[in-house]
């Protein structure tokens, strides 16, 4: 070892260094800091340090100097491990550990740097036979045998600064070995050290639980071994076979599910070590910090499956151990705050990982219990959370507890088959009732009561970014629906009872308004107190009701719940269905002032009461009372009627085992009832649209329910029977009040839904006079207007610009509309629109919002139409495209941004050309226009003289955007993904334009791939690398070398190479960085040869060398030599995989 | 002077100085009357007091004579003066003692317009000078109701348009932020009459 010459000199430079590093900014220089920071990383860069850092650590007092000797010891073991007499390393290790331990008094940061550096060592010689680590084992457990707390923290460190080193995760440090070494290191570590830590931590935890009083300093120690046992029970045990996802070691270690190996089974499936987890949690439970330490580890625990059970029956008796220990300890107390949600991660935890069958083995009453508890729970965990809500808390620790146990529910009640039938009713029950008890206002309901029954009562300000109820609590809300379904048989009728009521009391309420009102014609002191309490209560039932009634899943058909459908079937024979009718056609009316009013089917009956709630809305807006009103409530009960609807009107029986009648009769098709329920939606919709236009998310639900009253076929027929449709058209035809005061998104949804009701069937006539209402007059309003002669200088006017874009956004609407079966008119009327906008292009082109919404219309044409365009059509598509491009590169010319610090949105223009690029291309790969015969001759004698391809406007866009996009504007998620997105279609598609493009602009392609390659998400990587493989096969096809393609896919070759072999990559990724590495290869096999010597040559370990180049072989023998054929690429992909699975860890390093 | 879309005391022909919109149909971009002045909206937001209130718009705009910020706050259902906001193309033909000479179409010349200050000023009067043709477009407000001689105020912006060359401007003219401006009008006319077909 390297003697300590020149010792003190090093340590004066070192230290002074260190005194500038620490010194407060303003009285240093930036170069002095750097030249310090430069002297601490020669130095640890220094050969064989390891005298000069002993003679540092036993000599000098400064601290940060310390903390750098023992860096640099650890960095230098690691650097000369196999230069390095074995002894000499082992005395090393001592040598540290013991100054440790003599020097109590370190500082923290130091002591677990030296640590650190002992850990590192042990580590580093867990894998070399010739060195002994073991004995730290030993040596820590005399430390903890010791009982003394300051030398047991110290173990504690130890076993920390092991456990973090050998995770194999991102607090392991950086030695640079390969991820194999890692691998295998975690391997061994798991199977053995790591239950000998555990074993000590126990011990440990076993001695402290005993104690009686435990002063401050032995509670802290007995913290440290509880957040050490918890760190041990979410180890991410690695399988014991090499999985192929194996090179991924390095996991970000959250959440993780207690999967051990079966060696453990002895030290962790004994019933002694969950007791004592629940004995030391009794103890500690009122420290919230040790007490979240213990519900952790108990909640991991509860997570253990795996090889670790041999059989199910162990899996019963372990479960029925721990709800037996979870019962007594939940039962026993009354839960802390910082309790709560601990407790509910353990049975989270228990309700996933446990199989339905474990769960249902268990002894009934145990299980009967737990779900009692369970229940009880929940409930007192809502209410608390409620409380949370009112009191405003920053940490709503209940309510994220209340979470997890619906949730658990909800994982729990999906699968009842298993468990025996209604076992769930009685707690759903109980879990549905609290949670309206909480939502309702007093005296049924505690909502805005504090815990001693205050009524707390204030008005906050609420910004548009919130969200709405309906989704902030989806969660809670899909959980109690299905609850409510589970226990049907009270839940529809107490949402109704308690629905009827509150609508009339609402109505009772504002009519005594009116009445004062119209009595006095002094401004009314409307108490909005109890307009809002019932408001308020309406706006929950609504919510559950819907949530219980119907699903909205996305572009499936919704089903009627099985539950309630069962629930309507059931009651079918003790219900009168023409009460039932009666119920549902009187919105106007009190539902118990109808004779016969019990015996009706409950699940209209609840439907019946949201239109009862609606009626009284409407007519309340008709009696001008609308300031009295909630526009929350209305967008309750639209977002209501469009679930409903989407489930329950014109009901297809094929889609049912068994259907109820009441349900088939009032909904089915061709009843009177869906005839009268669309008519009376109808008018909803358009009574809302003109009264609530000031409202725009109200508005907003409206005008979908509107679509979706019109989007399926089977509504529309009917939609187009009502008088009230065509008045609609009409009306919004002559863009007048009230409906052009709405917004205009709203706008563009309301000529969508008119479009889309104008395919419903009708006889031609009709439909012609439908057309003429609904979209001639937009065309004649608009030709008109652009045809005025002053329109030049009137075109600046307010009230022009509003005309242009409220047709502009119509036009957008027009193409939302589209559907394969009325692409053809809509075509043709759209494109006579397009030539106009270009126009508009120049006259508008200093509104930056005007082109935007021109440019969005050609990208929504294309986005929604092009794949059913037949050749002509397409064509016709592209050339006013080519024009739209051409105008806008004229007018972006030269044009200077503002500045580089700009907002997204004022690269709007840009993103949008790049997305009508896209929407261009993707009919190279979606494509459903009709290729029959008889139209393609047609097509094609008319697309002979064929002018534009998509290939032409696609290029011609690109060199537009290629000079727009800067480095700058990749910063912008938006701009960056759909670049990415355009530039991988077009070399996948149009491989053949690449070589022709100009200089500059191939360059810059070519650098935006290798940076989106090597420097961006893991998405626009792979994107990049799908566009490498058609690029290769582009220059193979020529055959020309030395083209700039040539050699910038030379360039590629390489870059995919390291990033297979010798970088961690996501597993996702090999399949496409192996396409574009294989075509790659066959384009340039010497290349790939070299780099696979010059790779082999840098391997120092015979071993290692050999394995790597069987490997290499290996990889590439299917496919000797490469040719760019299917069958070989096939091959070389799976046996590109084995290899990743194989050699990846050897050579990723870290 | 006997241009009648210039008379800012009663409007032009036909056209109000302003005319009422619901505060909901206001678009950001858009122009509307705060605190009694012709504003560009560059901010709009909703909110309401209360889950059950009614939704209120909150506006900031910017003064398109002075720059000043103003900001407000109403219910939705309440009716906006919106101001007309009219603009008029220029030719430059003469520069005299800081007052722009501009021919309008009819033929008419206007002098009353003080040449911007500034770079801008000496880039037009450089550009003029070497013989450069220089449009000037002109957006001004009917809405308020001005003294005549404070009517160069009423000038909103000068835009220039460089006939002929590939320079194009970003024109600050206070009080108004940075527009971005460029190619010809001539083309417009051109455009409009080939939609017409």
């Amino acid at each position: 070892m390297m003697a300590a010459v020149g010792a003190p000199e090093v340590i004066s430079q070192l230290e002074s260094a260190a005194k500038v590093l620490m010194a407060p900014p303003s009285m240093v220089s930036t170069e002095q800091r750097q030249h310090a920071e430069h002297i601490f990383l020669s130095f640890r860069k220094s050969k064989s340090p390891f005298g000069v850092c002993k003679h540092i650590l036993e000599t000098s007092k400064v601290d940060y100097v310390l903390f750098q000797a023992a860096t640099a010891i650890m960095e230098a073991v690691v650097r000369e491990w196999v230069l390095l007499e074995k002894n000499s390393i082992e005395s090393l290790r001592t040598f540290l550990l013991t100054y440790v331990l003599q020097r109590p008094n370190l500082q923290k940061y130091v002591r677990e740097q030296i640590l650190l550096a002992v850990a590192v060592i042990v580590k580093r010689g867990s894998l070399d036979k010739s060195i002994n680590c073991k004995s730290i084992f030993h040596e820590v457990s005399q430390l903890i045998s010791s009982g003394n707390p300051t030398v047991q923290t110290l173990a504690c460190s130890i076993l920390t600064a092991l456990l973090s080193e050998f995770s194999s995760s991102n607090k392991t440090s950086n030695i640079g070995l390969s991820m194999e070494f890692h691998g295998s290191c975690k391997r061994v570590f798991q199977e053995d050290d790591l239950r000998q830590i555990f074993v000590l931590t126990m011990e440990v935890l076993q001695e402290f639980s005993r104690r009686e009083n435990l002063n401050a300093q032995m509670s802290s120690v007995f913290q440290r071994y509880l957040a050490l046992a918890n760190q041990v029970l979410s180890w991410n045990f690695l399988p014991p076979n090499l999985g192929r996802h194996y090179i991924a070691v390095f996991e970000a270690t959250q959440n993780v599910m207690l999967k051990p190996t079966e060696s453990w089974r002895e030290a962790l499936l004994d019933n002694r070590v969950m007791d004592l987890f629940f004995t030391v949690h009794r103890k500690i439970r009122e420290d919230s910090d040790m007490a979240q330490d213990s519900l952790q580890c108990l909640a991991q625990l509860a997570s253990m499956h795996g090889p670790i059970f041999p059989d199910e029956t162990a899996q019963v008796s372990y479960l029925a151990h721990m709800l037996e220990g979870l019962l007594s300890m939940i039962n026993g107390i009354e839960i802390e705050d910082s309790e709560a949600v601990g407790i509910s991660n353990i049975i989270s935890n228990l309700i996933t990982t446990f199989p339905r069958s474990v769960l249902t083995a268990l002894p009934s009453e145990l299980f009967s219990s737990f779900i009692n508890c369970l229940t009880l729970l929940t409930c007192s965990f809502g209410r608390s959370a409620a409380l949370e809500e009112v009191l405003d808390k920053d940490d709503m620790v209940y309510m994220e507890a209340y979470d997890k146990l619906l949730e658990s529910w909800l994982t729990l009640v999906q699968e009842d088959e298993h468990f025996p039938r209604g076992c769930f009713v009685q707690p759903a029950v109980q879990v549905f009732n609290s949670y309206i008890q909480c939502h309702l206002a007093a005296p049924d309901g505690t909502r805005n009561l504090t815990a001693n029954g205050v009524a707390s009562h204030d008005e906050e300000e609420i910004n548009e970014l919130q969200e709405d109820d309906r989704e902030l609590f989806s969660d809670q809300l899909a959980s109690i629906g299905m609850l409510g379904r589970i226990a049907a048989e009270h839940c529809i009728p107490l949402l109704t009872s308690l629905l009827e009521d509150r609508v009339t009391r609402l109505h009772g309420q504002l009519q005594r308004h009116q009445q004062h009102l119209m009595a006095s014609s002094a401004p009314d002191s409307v108490d909005r107190k109890v307009l809002d309490d019932l408001y308020e209560d309406i706006h929950w039932l609504i919510l559950v009701s819907g949530y219980l009634l119907a699903d909205d899943p996305q572009g499936e058909t919704p089903l009627i719940p099985s539950e309630v459908m069962e629930y309507s079937i059931k009651h079918s024979t003790e219900v009168d269905i023409n009460t039932t009718l009666q119920i549902l056609g009187s919105p106007g009316e009190k539902a118990t002032s109808i004779p016969g009013c019990n015996r009706t089917d409950s699940v209209i009956r609840l439907l019946s009461a949201v239109l009862r709630t609606s009626e009284v809305e409407s007519r309340a807006t008709r009696a001008s009372l609308i300031e009295l009103l909630s526009p929350q409530m209305g967008k309750d009960i639209v977002w209501f009627l469009r679930r409903w609807a989407k489930t329950y009107l014109l009901v297809d029986e094929k889609l049912y085992s068994q259907i109820s009648m009441p349900l088939s009769t009032a909904f089915g098709a061709d009843t009177e009832g869906a005839q009268w329920i669309v008519g009376y939606l109808l008018e909803k919709v358009i009574n809302n649209l003109s009264v609530w236009s000031s409202e725009p998310e109200l508005a907003n639900d409206t005008v979908e329910l509107l679509v979706t009253l019109v989007e399926k076929r089977e509504r529309a027929n009917i939609v187009v029977q009502c008088e009230n449709w065509w008045n609609l058209a009409k009306q919004f035809a002559s863009r007048s009040p009230p409906l052009h005061l709405l917004s205009s998104p709203i706008q563009r949804t309301l000529m969508k839904a008119l479009v889309l009701g104008g395919f419903a069937h009708m006889d031609s006539d009709t439909k012609q006079q439908y057309w003429a209402e609904v979209l001639h007059p937009l065309q004649q309003r608009f030709l008109n207007l652009i045809n005025q002669e002053n329109f030049a200088q009137i075109c600046q006017e307010e009230a022009v610009k509003q005309e242009i874009v409220a047709t502009l956004e119509a036009l957008c609407g027009i193409a939302e509309a589209t559907q394969i079966d009325n692409v053809g008119s809509l075509f043709s009327f759209l494109m006579d629109f397009l030539s106009s906008c270009i126009g508009l292009m120049e006259v508008y082109q200093n509104s930056p919002e005007t082109v935007n919404l021109i440019i969005e219309v050609f990208v929504e044409v294309a986005h929604k139409q092009i794949c059913y365009l037949g050749e002509t059509k397409s064509m016709k598509l592209y050339e006013v495209c080519l024009t739209l491009l051409q105008v806008y590169s004229k007018n972006n010319l030269g044009r200077k941004r503002l500045d580089v610090a700009a907002e997204e949105d004022q690269y709007q223009d840009l993103l949008l050309i790049m997305e009508l690029l896209t929407n261009l291309l993707s009919k190279e790969f979606i494509d459903f226009s009709d290729t029959d015969e008889v139209f393609r001759g047609q097509e094609q004698s008319t697309g002979a003289g064929r002018t534009v391809s998509a290939a032409d406007v696609v290029l011609f866009g690109v060199n537009i955007v290629l000079p727009l996009m800067s480095q700058d504007l990749l910063k912008f998620p938006s701009l960056c993904n759909q670049y990415y997105k355009l530039i991988t279609f077009i070399c996948e598609i149009f491989p053949e334009k690449i070589p022709q493009l100009p200089e500059e602009l191939f360059k810059s392609l070519m650098f935006s791939l290798e940076l989106g390659m090597t420097s961006m998400s893991s998405e626009i990587s792979q994107l990049c690398l799908e566009a490498l493989s058609p690029l290769a096969e582009q220059c193979a096809k020529t055959q020309e070398k030395d083209t700039p393609l040539f050699i910038a896919t030379r360039h590629f070759l390489k870059l995919v190479f390291d990033m297979l072999v010798l970088q961690k990559h996501n597993t996702e990724m090999t399949v496409a960085a192996g396409e574009a590495l294989y075509t790659l290869v066959c384009l340039h096999q010497a290349e790939y040869s070299e780099l696979v010597e010059s790779l082999l040559s840098s391997q120092r370990d015979a071993v290692i060398y050999q394995r790597l180049a069987d490997a290499f072989n290996t990889l590439t023998a299917s496919s000797t030599p490469p040719t760019m054929d299917r069958k070989q690429k096939v091959a070389f992909l799976k046996s590109l995989e084995e290899f990743v699975a194989n050699v990846g860890g050897l050579l990723c390093v870290k | 002077m006997a241009d009648a879309d210039l008379d800012f005391t009663t409007g032009d022909a036909g056209a109000s100085a302003t005319y009422p919109m619901q505060c909901s149909a206001l678009r950001k971009n858009g122009f509307v009357v705060l605190k009694g002045r012709p504003c560009k909206i560059v901010e709009m937001s909703t909110s309401k007091t209360g889950k059950h209130g009614h939704a209120k718009v909150h506006m900031v705009g910017i003064d398109i004579f002075t720059g000043k910020k103003y900001e407000d706050i109403c219910p939705s259902t309440h009716n906006m003066d919106v101001p007309n906001i009219k603009r008029m193309d220029y030719q430059l033909i003469g520069i005299q003692d800081g007052y722009l000479s501009l021919l309008q179409d009819s033929g008419e010349v206007r002098e009353d317009l003080k040449m911007p200050e500034g770079d801008l000023g000496k880039e037009i009067e450089s550009k003029f000078d070497a013989g450069e043709e220089i449009l000037v477009s002109v957006f001004y407000s009917v809405y308020l109701k001005l003294e005549p001689l404070t009517l160069q105020i009423a000038i909103l912006l000068i835009v220039l348009f460089i006939l002929g060359s590939t320079n194009f401007y970003f024109v600050l003219f206070p009080p108004l932020q940075i527009t971005v401006l460029s190619a010809m009008n001539e083309e417009s006319a051109v455009a409009i009459k080939a939609m017409a077909k």
